[in-house]
């Protein structure tokens, strides 16, 4: 869905990605390669098999969308320990079978590597055709701005009063950005407290809807 | 010298103390005594306040108040709160007999300077926790500081049988048995259905030869209860009204000091308000006690009931055992006892001192409960008491101990093999699961390949051994299987921490208004990040009152076995004048249901049927306890709607469990048995209750017993423990992605089936239903016995549907309130889209539909 009159290029994908439909970008957030790799390291007895996942997620995004250009808004590593050889040989296979151009914005994950893997580059921030710029942390959004970001992984509560209430994964827009849920599949989520003007998109089935007010708190 | 005469010397050695008291020892002390100084373990049972402690203590004593340094007494305690009063009463006859020994605690409340100086030399007598013991273990020296222990002694065990602690404890014995083959283990326990058992679980491999004693002299317990004037307007189930407060504040005013017990803290706040509003002067004189007060406002009812200041505590189980509080002269019970051994604690919690009865007065809620105390009174006076079922070999637990293991000593996997076979919990592991749990804590084991450089234990010369001092420190942090739930917590604006309650229930009061919890009436100033800041309300606002969800406990098979006894005691003699006062009330209640269809028994089942406007409903007593009625509920109606594709509805309560649907229900023998039938029992049950749902939200436990979560430290704030924090639902799904052999996700499934079913009765039951005769009555009006399953249709919790379906239908109820036709987003139509699949299946919200009839 087009969530934004003024910015109708932006596009909220049910798998958890923005595409920019003008400059055909593919935007995700928060990937955390390397985040099981990192808590075997300190000796707990997670598995692994998320980064290859995560790794054929994208391809399929990549296809399905026709992007031309991968935009990753920061987080795309998890920590120093994660960084295995099997994650630099994957990676690079990704990158390969990627085709199109991949854009990391630093995160403040990627920012505890002292390099990243394969000589890639991080900019800080990046901007897309259409004027909407691309960050990590929303604080570090400027006013007057489309930005789309990551590093909540924001998560929101629905209580329907019956049962338990419910978690999903979502899209928050709060004063001119958008902060995509987190991408990784080996990543948790934080169940942001709603503020008044807040948008909150989910995925229902295949496609995004907006969250009525009422369902938010 | 004879055995005998060696023994009465060194009883002689005792004689002050009891001189001194002016006491004579009990046969069952003398009988304690003579078994620990023949070198036998066993398990003493005793009622609280007969001097169960001295038992098993003196013998011990009497052999170390001579020779022999460093520990030589140890003590486990379940509880914290024990550690003290228990310490207090060890010291007297130490500190008499033995000039110069000293004993104290290690608990996690104990001071750091205590602490420090108990890391380098041990007491005489060591009194400590499950948890802190474990912890010991860690440590290289333990083994040299415990070489000179001559008793171990463990308290309340039926408080940890059965439970995760008590494995701990179990493993934690099989480790000092193989330090420490000779020394003789003691437990002490209340009296339980299954005491041989309970000894069995505690000494595992020294149980042959082991001895029970009991203490002969049956505290005298009276149960009275509280019967309501007009038994017909009395609600016959559900209600759980205050409407016996009146004379239950006569009661109190008789008394000097009553402990009121609830069964759940929402009736413990009711309970409070109820009792301040009739005597609005007792303010300040009464006070409450529940799990989740905080410390500091238990502490208050605590010290009150100590001091004999407080005139009434309105309390939970968190007051169930331990502390001896000698002023309480009136235990009351409010509500269904659920069970009889149950009932005979909250009783004990009086008339602490030996030779006094114990007496509790019970207030029923609604009519059946006056039935269940009657059963409970017979029930007690013949011993049929509740059994503890032990648990069976835990996994998570076994890889939490075995880290310890190996942090304290490298060891030899088979030497390990057997001390871990030694406790009783373990005793039929299999050779897969020990090879599963060596993997888990060292590289992976079988799964390997899942976890490249993963690493724990490391194994040097055949031995297992954890030398990371990051990793022993983390594994120390997060010893012990109590996982805390992440709650919120309520606290006013100076920081004053009241205590904590459910994020549901905050989530449901707006900013600004008013709850009532800790028997304060509060309003809500701020709820962020599971903190919500409370301010005092205006005077007499109305508020919410706290509740707190969590499964309701069901009656004991005991209990539902002995109401039904005594039904049909009354039964065939209705108008037996010398029957319990609870029946003769209840006898209309009783004389209706036989009028109208006939009395519910555990020996043949009584089903009923009857129609209403909804359509058509089928009754079935079982008595078999709330949970198991929920498991059968669900399953019947499961198996119904496969075979006529309608729906059904379930409902339950603790005698059984009522199905309703707009036609296809029926009085058919043979179809109601095919669907009560055992057979395919398991399969249909995770079918019909989509188990994996349940077991990923029963994962957390699981997950922070085997270290996959880390314990956050306290007050200190890690950053690099942040990158390996993640949720147990998460890790859940990750597991059963790529490691689905995983033992803990298929114990995670055993317990939630346990917990939530109570699976090994349920089970039972349906295997005992087979053979019982069915009595099928189609009734005109509902029953008693009918009416409360009809009234409290209750949604069942349990049934667990994905989110995306549940948020359709809110959606989709939205919009039909709102008489809105259209949905309001639909999928991007500008969107190009590469993929086949997605092309038709895009979901959108369906137009409301219009409701006939209903």
């Amino acid at each position: 869905m087009t969530p934004f009159p003024d910015h109708p290029e932006i596009h909220l994908l049910s798998e958890g990605a923005a595409l920019a439909s003008d400059c055909g970008t593919l935007v995700v957030a928060d990937v955390h390669l390397g985040k099981s790799a990192t808590f075997r390291a300190r000796g707990l007895a997670v598995p692994e098999g998320d980064m290859l996942r995560d790794f054929a997620r994208l391809l399929t995004l990549v296809v399905k969308y026709k992007a031309r250009r991968l935009v990753i808004a920061g987080d795309f590593f998890h920590a120093p320990a994660g960084i295995t050889s099997e994650l630099e040989d994957a990676l690079g296979k990704f990158i390969l079978d990627l085709a199109v151009p991949l854009v990391l914005v630093a995160g403040n994950h990627d920012r505890k590597l002292k390099c990243l893997p394969l000589e890639m580059r991080a900019a800080p921030s990046m901007m897309l055709a259409g004027g909407v710029r691309v960050i990590h942390d929303p604080a570090e959004a400027i006013a007057d701005q489309l930005h789309l970001a990551g590093h909540w992984h924001p998560v929101v509560r629905i209580c329907d009063g019956i049962q338990r209430p419910m978690r999903m994964p979502s899209f928050v827009f709060r004063s001119q950005t958008l902060v995509l849920p987190a991408f990784g599949s080996f990543t948790g989520g934080t169940i942001i407290a709603g503020e008044r003007g807040d948008r909150v998109f989910v995925a229902l089935r295949d496609s995004i809807i907006e969250l009525p007010r009422s369902f938010i708190r | 010298m004879t055995p005998r005469a060696a023994t009465s010397e060194t009883l002689g050695l005792l004689r002050p103390f009891f001189d001194h008291k002016g006491w004579q020892p009990f046969e069952f002390q003398e009988a304690t005594w003579q078994a620990f100084l023949d070198g036998k373990s066993g398990l003493l049972h005793a009622p609280t306040g007969v001097g169960k402690t001295l038992a098993v203590y003196l013998g011990p004593l009497s052999v170390t108040l001579e020779s022999g340094k460093g520990c030589r007494v140890l003590w486990l305690t379940p509880l914290r709160a024990l550690a003290t009063d228990t310490l207090r009463a060890l010291r007297e006859p130490l500190e008499m007999l033995g000039a110069g020994l000293t004993a104290e605690a290690r608990t996690g409340d104990t001071p750091a300077a205590l602490r420090a100086r108990l890391r380098k030399s041990l007491p005489h007598t060591f009194v400590t926790t499950p948890e802190s013991l474990s912890l010991m273990l860690t440590h290289a020296d333990t083994r040299e500081k415990f070489s000179n222990i001559a008793a171990i002694i463990v308290d309340e065990w039926h408080e940890l049988l059965g439970t995760k602690r008590g494995i701990q404890t179990e493993l934690c014995l099989a480790r000092l048995r193989a330090w420490l083959p000779s020394v003789p283990i003691w437990g002490l326990s209340a009296t339980l259905g299954n005491l041989t058992e309970a000894r069995r679980t505690l000494l595992g491999s020294a149980f042959p030869g082991s001895v029970e004693v009991s203490a002969a002299l049956a505290k005298e317990i009276i149960i009275e209860t509280i019967i309501p004037n007009e038994i017909e307007r009395f609600p016959w189930a559900g209600h759980l009204g205050t409407r016996l407060a009146p004379q239950v504040v006569q009661h109190l005013e008789k008394a000097d000091t009553t402990l009121l017990f609830t069964n759940t803290r929402s009736q413990t706040e009711i309970w409070y308000q109820e009792l301040l509003s009739l005597r609005p002067d007792w303010a300040g004189k009464i006070a409450m006690h529940h799990g989740s007060l905080d410390r500091t406002e238990r502490d208050i009812a605590e010290n009150g009931l100590r001091d004999g200041s407080l005139k009434c505590v309105v309390a939970t189980s968190s007051l169930d055992l331990g502390v001896d509080f000698s002023p309480v002269d009136q235990i009351i019970q409010v509500g269904s006892p659920k069970g009889i051994a149950r009932l005979l604690q909250r009783a004990g919690r009086s008339g602490h001192q030996p030779g006094k009865p114990s007496r509790i007065l019970c207030v029923p809620s609604n009519a059946l409960e006056l039935v269940e105390f009657a059963a409970a009174r017979e029930a007690a006076r013949v011993r049929a008491i509740e059994t503890r079922d032990p648990l069976r070999k835990p996994l998570d637990v076994l890889v939490q101990h075995l880290v310890t293991c190996a942090i304290g000593e490298p060891f030899l996997p088979d030497e390990m093999k057997r001390e871990i076979l030694s406790a009783h919990a373990y005793s039929d592991l299999t050779n897969a699961e020990w090879q599963w749990a060596l993997g888990f804590i060292s590289n992976g084991g079988k799964a390997l390949a899942a976890y490249p450089r993963y690493q724990k234990a490391h194994i040097t010369d055949g031995r297992y051994t954890v030398d990371d001092k990051r990793l022993i420190l983390q594994h120390r942090l997060s010893i012990g299987t109590i996982s805390s739930d992440p709650a919120v917590s309520i606290r006013f604006a100076n920081g004053r921490v009241l205590g904590s309650v459910e994020e549901s229930f905050i989530a449901g009061i707006k900013t600004g208004g008013h709850l009532i919890f800790a028997g304060r009436h509060l309003t809500l100033v701020r709820f962020h990040q599971r903190v919500a800041t409370v301010k005092p309300a205006v005077k007499n606002s109305k508020g919410r009152i706290a509740i707190w969800g969590g499964a309701r406990m069901p009656l004991s098979t005991e209990l539902t076995h002995a109401i039904s006894q005594i039904i049909a005691e009354y039964s065939q003699d209705p108008n037996n004048s010398s029957a319990y006062p609870e029946m003769l009330a209840v006898a209309p209640i009783l004389e209706l249901q036989l009028r109208w269809s006939c009395l519910p028994s555990d020996e043949a089942l009584l089903i009923e049927f009857s129609r209403s406007k909804e359509g058509e409903h089928l009754f079935l007593f079982p008595f078999a306890g709330r949970l198991v009625h929920e498991g059968l509920g669900a399953m019947v109606a499961y198996r119904i709607s496969q075979e006529n594709q309608q729906t059904v509805q379930a409902s339950q309560n603790d005698y059984g469990f009522s199905l309703t649907a707009r036609r296809g229900l029926a009085l058919d023998e043979a179809k109601l048995r095919r669907y009560l039938s055992p057979e395919n029992l398991l399969e249909d049950l995770i079918a019909c209750m989509n188990t994996g749902e349940l077991a990923r939200r029963n994962f957390r436990e699981i997950a922070r017993v085997s270290g996959l979560i880390l314990q956050r430290p306290p007050g200190r704030r890690d950053v690099s423990q942040r990158e390996i924090q993640s949720s147990a639902s998460l890790l859940y799904e990750v597991l059963q992605r790529y490691d689905p052999e995983n033992e803990l996700l298929r114990q995670s499934e055993r317990e939630i089936l346990e917990k939530q079913l109570e699976f090994t009765r349920l089970y039972r039951v349906t295997q005992d239903l087979t053979r019982r005769p069915f009595h099928l009555v189609e009734t005109e009006h509902l029953t008693p016995m009918a009416f409360p399953l009809w009234a409290d249709r209750l949604q069942s919790t349990l049934m667990a549907t994905d989110a995306a379906t549940r948020l359709g239908e809110m959606l989709h109820e939205l919009h039909h309130a709102a008489g809105l036709d259209k949905p309001g987003h639909l999928p991007d139509p500008a969107l190009e889209v590469d993929s086949p699949t997605s092309k038709k299946r895009q979901y959108s919200l369906k137009p409301a539909r219009r409701r006939h009839g209903f």
